[in-house]
This record gives C-alpha cells, structure tokens and sequence, in this order.
C-alpha cells in the first residue's frame, strides 16, 4: 500500500498539470469538442486524489491534516472538488485554468516535501481537531476561489474599461457573475472559518496547556476573518461593490495565505506540529 | 440538371442598381406566375437588399440565361442594367452558389444570418406560389440542411458584426441577467431604433426612449413596448438606468462629465453602461475615467465588430467543406434519378421479393411444379413492370428531363429503393 501512495504522490502533480493543460487550451481555442473532455480530466484526477487520502489516511493511521504539507494536498482537492461543483452547477466555463494552477502548485508543494508520518501526536487524533481543521481548511478554499474571482473580476474590469477585447473578454463570464462569484465563495469560506475558530477557542485550551491567545496563527484567523466579516457585512448593506470588494478578497487571501506561513514556518507556537 | 441561375449582389452591381431591381414580397407572386407562363416550371426568387437571385427549373432546353435576364428587366422596367451586373450559374454550380448565399458566406457581412432566413421565407413563397415540384423540394431540403449545419459545426454566424449588436454583447458581458436591467435609448433614429430591438429582443428588463422630436420617440416607443421620457427632462433621470445608448444627430455633446457622477452618486455607485454610438459624439468621452462606468463608442465598438468579422472569415473554408459534402450528397441522389439505372433499381427490387417468396414456399410444391412455380411468378413480375418501365423510357426519350427525374424520384420514394440506402447495404 506504501508503494501505490508513493506512486500516486508522483502522479497527482503530473495529473494536476495535464487536467490545467487540457483547461488552459480549451482556455484559448474554445471548441465546443472539449467542453466534455476536460471535465474528464479533472474528474479523474479527483478521483485519484480521493484514492490517495483515503490509503493515506488507513496506511497511516490519521487523515492527513496534521502538518501543512498534509494540510496542503487536502487544500489541493477542496480547491479543484469547489470548482467542478461551481462548472456543474453554474455552466460557467472559462475560469477554470485559473483555479485548477493553484491546486497544481498546493500539490506539488506537498508532493515534493510530505513524509510517511506514522507517529502523531495522540491529541492530533481527536475528532473535533478534524472538524477544526476541515473547517479552517473549507474556510481557506473558499477565499482561494474568492481571490481568484475577484483577481478575474479586476483583470475582466480592466480590459473592458481599456477597450482591450481580447482572450480574457471573450471567454470569461460577465463581470457581475464574477463579482457573486466571488462573494458567495467568500460567504461559505467566512462561515467555515467562524465554525473553526469557534471550535477552537472552546476547545484548544482545554487540548493543549501551552495554549495561548497571542498565537500568530489565531491572530492572523482572527484578523482573516474580521476582514471578510466587514466586507460580507457592506456587501449586503449595498454600501460596497465590485471593485472594493474584490480588491478586500484578494487582500484577504493573501493576508490568510501569510499568516499561514508564518506560523508554520516561522514562529514556534502550539500550532505547528514538527 | 437544367437549373438556371441569375444573380445581381452586392459584388456585381452598386446599390441603385440592386435597389432597381429589388422585388418586394407583393411583387414576388406576381412575378412567379409571369415566370410560370413563361416556361419555368419550377424555381426560387430571393430578393433582398444585398441581391436579387432568380433559381429556376425551365421547361424547355432552349430557355437560358437571358431569358431569366429579360424576364426581371421587363418586370422592373429598369434601364443602366447590362450584362455584367449578373452572374450567371447552371447546373451544380447554381446549386452551390444558393448554398453559398444560405450559408452567408456569400454575404457582404460574412455568416450574416438573415439571409438563412430569407432564403428560407423565399422557399415558402415559391411554395405557396405552386413553383417549387420534387425537384426543388429537394433543392429545398439540402439548402436548409446545409445552412443549420454551417451555423451548428462552424462558427460562422459567431459574434457581433454590427456596431448595434457589438454594444448588446458588450453590455452581456458586464451584466449577467439584462431582464433585470434598465435601458434608456436616445434618439430615436435608425441606430437608436436597431440598438433599441436588440436591446428588447434580448430580454431587456425595462426599455425607455427619448428624442427631441417626441413624435418619433412615441412611434419606436410604441413599437418596441418602450416607455417615453421628454427629451429636456431625461438628464434627471439617467440614474434611473443602468444601459444608456446614444444614438442623436445632435452637434454637441448632450450628457456630461458631471451628469454621470452625479448619476452615479444617486445608484451608489451601480455600475452604468454607457454607448455612444453617434458621430459626432454624444456623451463627454472622460466620463470613461470614472469608476463602474462603462463608455464605450463606435471606436471601441468597431474593434469588436472588426475582430468579429475576421474570426468569421477564418470559417469560410469550413463551411465550403460543408457545402462541398452537402452539394456531393445531393448530387449522388439527382444522379440515381437516370431512367436506366432506376429501371434496374426497381427490377432488382421485385426480383428479390419474389426470389425470397418462393424460396421460403417452394417446399410447398412438388419437384415439378417447382420449375412452374418460378416461371409463373417472373411472369406476373414483368406484367407489373412493364408499363412503369415502358413510361420510364417514354419520358426520359421524349419530355423534358425534370419530368423524367420527377417520375423515377416518385418511383423510388414509393418504394423506398433510394439510391443512398442501397450504397449503405453494399
């Protein structure tokens, strides 16, 4: 079973890479042939993906979210599994080279450094850690969709304003589909992330003595969410719109993606694990 | 095949001319009875701004070209018309140029797809006007197929390429659902008129129009279903509207800088398109600087019509492929309509009837009969036949060849011996 892992975790990336080359010439050539094709092609690479974690998480023991580069794969499926329910449901084609490149980097990331960790820590196995995870990690996909709406939505703006109609404006959808795009995909992450920092705050001190308010990574969520709580509130008030809004995503994004990395990488806190 | 084609389009002859002899629906009828009494038995007239195009099927072999040419001059009684502003076809050739003309391949806007539809009203006249027989009805047939596959295959007929229509599908791309949206249209001229019925075709929410002359406001208004707004009052109420297209003769410029920001303070900044389709220009070209505004004009319209056009030109040799397969297809079919290979056809046909009836009865019978057996049904076989053969002969001997292939057309259709099932068989 360690071997078909290791294999697949070659494979994923190459998978990733052939399903966006497939998006990214139907991107430029808009046949109508291929509208069914590609959709193969992610399909079938989720489905692997789905494989692996399954053998992952029976060969070692715990579902592969205690480290960020376990955490990164998943962020991998969540992203590409989002956005083939967003092309079923809405029709909308045009956007998928765009989101499908990022669970390509997210896996190769983790390709490239996951280890077959077979010794965690006994508090990483509890159940509400895996809803807390899942939560924060559902939170994190949907704002990597939002940003990458909301960057389509600015570029789309851009060369409409600047009479530039080119790739981009032909086969993009409407600037307004892009904009609810983007904020419905910043709601459900928004609504995922208050449920992990819920659980969080309730249930970390009791999990963990080191517990600490000022750790950087609850800091930078707390932040995180403030951010998207302030936009989603002036959105439905109809104070913001459009631009604003999206810049506030993308800001968000980046803001989430940050403090991610510094926490993990960077400052030694309760809340990274090796 | 003696079809006989005349045309004078938008290649052959300037506009005077092609208005000269343009044929009004009401002029069409007439027209085709004068045709039928002069030995056209079966034929096509499209008539449209762009071309006049006469098809049709004579009589006679002696009837040509010029026939065609004389009988559309003494109808039209126009003079400046000479010999070079038609183009004359015949045969498969004419069949190719009607699917070239269907296709709007031949159009001066490429993949233009109105002339499908006047092809098609065309055939319906023809039809109604008793001008169209088995033959045509065919013709008829592969013009249709061969149009919807070039609309459905290639991208012929893709995007916009007018300056009316460019700004319709430059609105769809900055608003998802225009049933929700609010259109206002000013000047009620030619332009305001076409980007108006785009606007209401395409589902528009709520369509407003304005013009210095109200009269002319009124009119379009009441056409399209359209609220009116008086021509000095409509600057209050631009915020009202989310798509604004202008279309006026005006001199000056008519709606400014400051009239769009104010406007768009009172939407709260909802975003607002706005077309300048007029020359000289309308609205304050600046107003493009400002934020969820969305300026275009004719310049920035044309680069879409333009690209548009080109994209569509790099689709004609698809679509010749299309007609080439379609004109094969359809001259395989004329072909089996020969007396000689039709007779076999039809020979053949009940021969293996009877061959395979006797063959599963002949057990019935003594050896003896056997033998009899066979000999009498061959006999009834060729009773039935020989007069439908003999007819056969006849006409493809003596009458024109259009009645000849309209007979053994018949003939195969009733008995479903048709030349393509047969190669699909083999």
């Amino acid at each position: 079973m360690i071997s078909a892992i290791h294999t697949i975790n070659i494979l994923l990336p190459i998978f990733y890479f052939v399903t966006l080359v497939v998006y990214f010439y139907d991107f430029i050539k808009g046949e109508k042939k291929l509208v069914n094709v590609k959709r193969v092609f992610l399909f079938i690479t989720l489905f692997l993906h789905l494989i692996y974690i399954v053998l992952r998480t029976i060969a070692f023991d715990h579902p592969p979210i205690t480290n960020v580069f376990e955490i990164f794969t998943i962020l991998a499926i969540t992203i590409s599994f989002s956005y083939f329910l967003v092309e079923l449901v809405s029709d909308i084609r045009g956007t998928g080279p765009f989101i499908i490149i990022l669970s390509l980097i997210f896996q190769l990331i983790s390709s490239l450094f996951i280890q077959d960790l077979t010794e965690v820590k006994d508090v990483l196995r509890s159940n509400l850690l895996g809803t807390h995870v899942i939560s924060a990690l559902l939170g994190y996909s949907g704002f990597t969709i939002s940003a990458v709406y909301g960057f389509l939505y600015l570029v789309l703006y851009k060369d409409i304003k600047l009479n530039k109609f080119g790739l981009i404006f032909n086969r993009l959808p409407n600037l307004e589909v892009l904009e609810r795009l983007s904020l419905y995909s910043a709601i459900i992450g928004f609504i995922a992330l208050t449920i992990a920092i819920i659980i969080g705050v309730i249930w970390l001190p009791v999990a963990f003595p080191k517990f600490s308010y000022f750790d950087p990574k609850l800091i930078g969520s707390t932040l995180v969410w403030l951010l998207y709580a302030i936009g989603i509130t002036s959105k439905v008030l109809g104070n913001w719109r459009g631009k604003r809004l999206v810049i506030l995503s993308i800001t968000g994004f980046v803001l989430a993606i940050l403090s991610t990395i510094l926490s993990n990488f960077i400052a030694q806190s309760f809340h990274s694990f090796y | 095949m003696n079809l006989i084609a005349i045309s004078i389009n938008h290649r052959t002859a300037p506009v005077e001319i092609r208005e000269a002899v343009y044929l009004k629906e009401d002029e069409i009828r007439p027209f085709i009875s004068i045709a039928k009494n002069n030995q056209i038995k079966e034929g096509l007239i499209l008539s449209t701004c762009n071309r006049t195009e006469i098809f049709g099927i004579p009589n006679t072999d002696e009837t040509s070209h010029e026939s065609f040419q004389n009988l559309l001059l003494n109808f039209k009684q126009s003079q400046n018309i000479t010999e070079q502003h038609f183009q004359k076809f015949v045969s498969r050739d004419a069949i190719k140029h009607l699917f070239s003309v269907a296709t709007g391949i031949d159009s001066l806007l490429v993949g233009d797809n109105q002339v499908f539809k006047q092809v098609k009203d065309s055939f319906q006249i023809s039809e109604e006007s008793n001008f169209t027989g088995y033959i045509m009805h065919r013709i008829f047939d592969a013009t249709i197929r061969t149009g919807k596959r070039a609309i459905s295959e290639t991208k012929i007929s893709d995007g916009a390429v007018t300056i009316s229509y460019a700004a319709v599908q430059l609105t769809e791309k900055i608003f998802s659902n225009l049933s929700k949206k609010s259109a206002l249209v000013i000047g009620a001229g030619e332009t305001g008129e076409i980007a108006a019925k785009h606007l209401s075709e395409k589902g528009i929410g709520s369509l407003a129009v304005t013009n210095r002359t109200q009269e002319k406001a009124d009119k379009l208004a009441q056409k399209l279903n359209a609220k009116v707004i008086p021509f000095t009052e409509f600057k209050e109420s631009i915020y009202k509207f989310d798509i604004i297209i202008s279309a006026t003769a005006s001199p000056e410029i008519i709606i400014r800088k400051d009239d769009v920001k104010n406007a768009l303070r009172k939407r709260n900044n909802n975003p607002m398109i706005l077309m300048d389709i007029a020359v000289p220009r309308d609205i304050d070209p600046e107003t493009k600087k400002i934020d969820y505004v969305f300026y275009h004009d004719l310049d920035s319209l044309n680069i879409i019509v333009e690209q548009n056009l080109s994209k569509r030109k790099s689709e004609i040799p698809k679509v010749e492929k299309i007609i080439e397969e379609e004109l094969d297809n359809f001259w395989e079919w004329y072909n089996s309509l020969q007396a000689a290979p039709a007779i076999k056809d039809l020979r053949d046909f009940f021969e293996d009837i009877r061959n395979e009836e006797v063959e599963k009865n002949k057990n019935k019978f003594s050896s003896e009969d056997q033998g009899k057996l066979d000999i009498v049904t061959k006999r009834i076989i060729n009773k039935i036949l020989h007069h439908p053969t003999i007819e056969l002969r006849k006409a493809d001997e003596t009458s024109a060849s259009v009645e000849a292939s309209t007979k053994i057309g018949i003939i195969r259709d009733l008995f479903g011996i048709n030349s393509n099932k047969k190669s699909e068989k083999e």
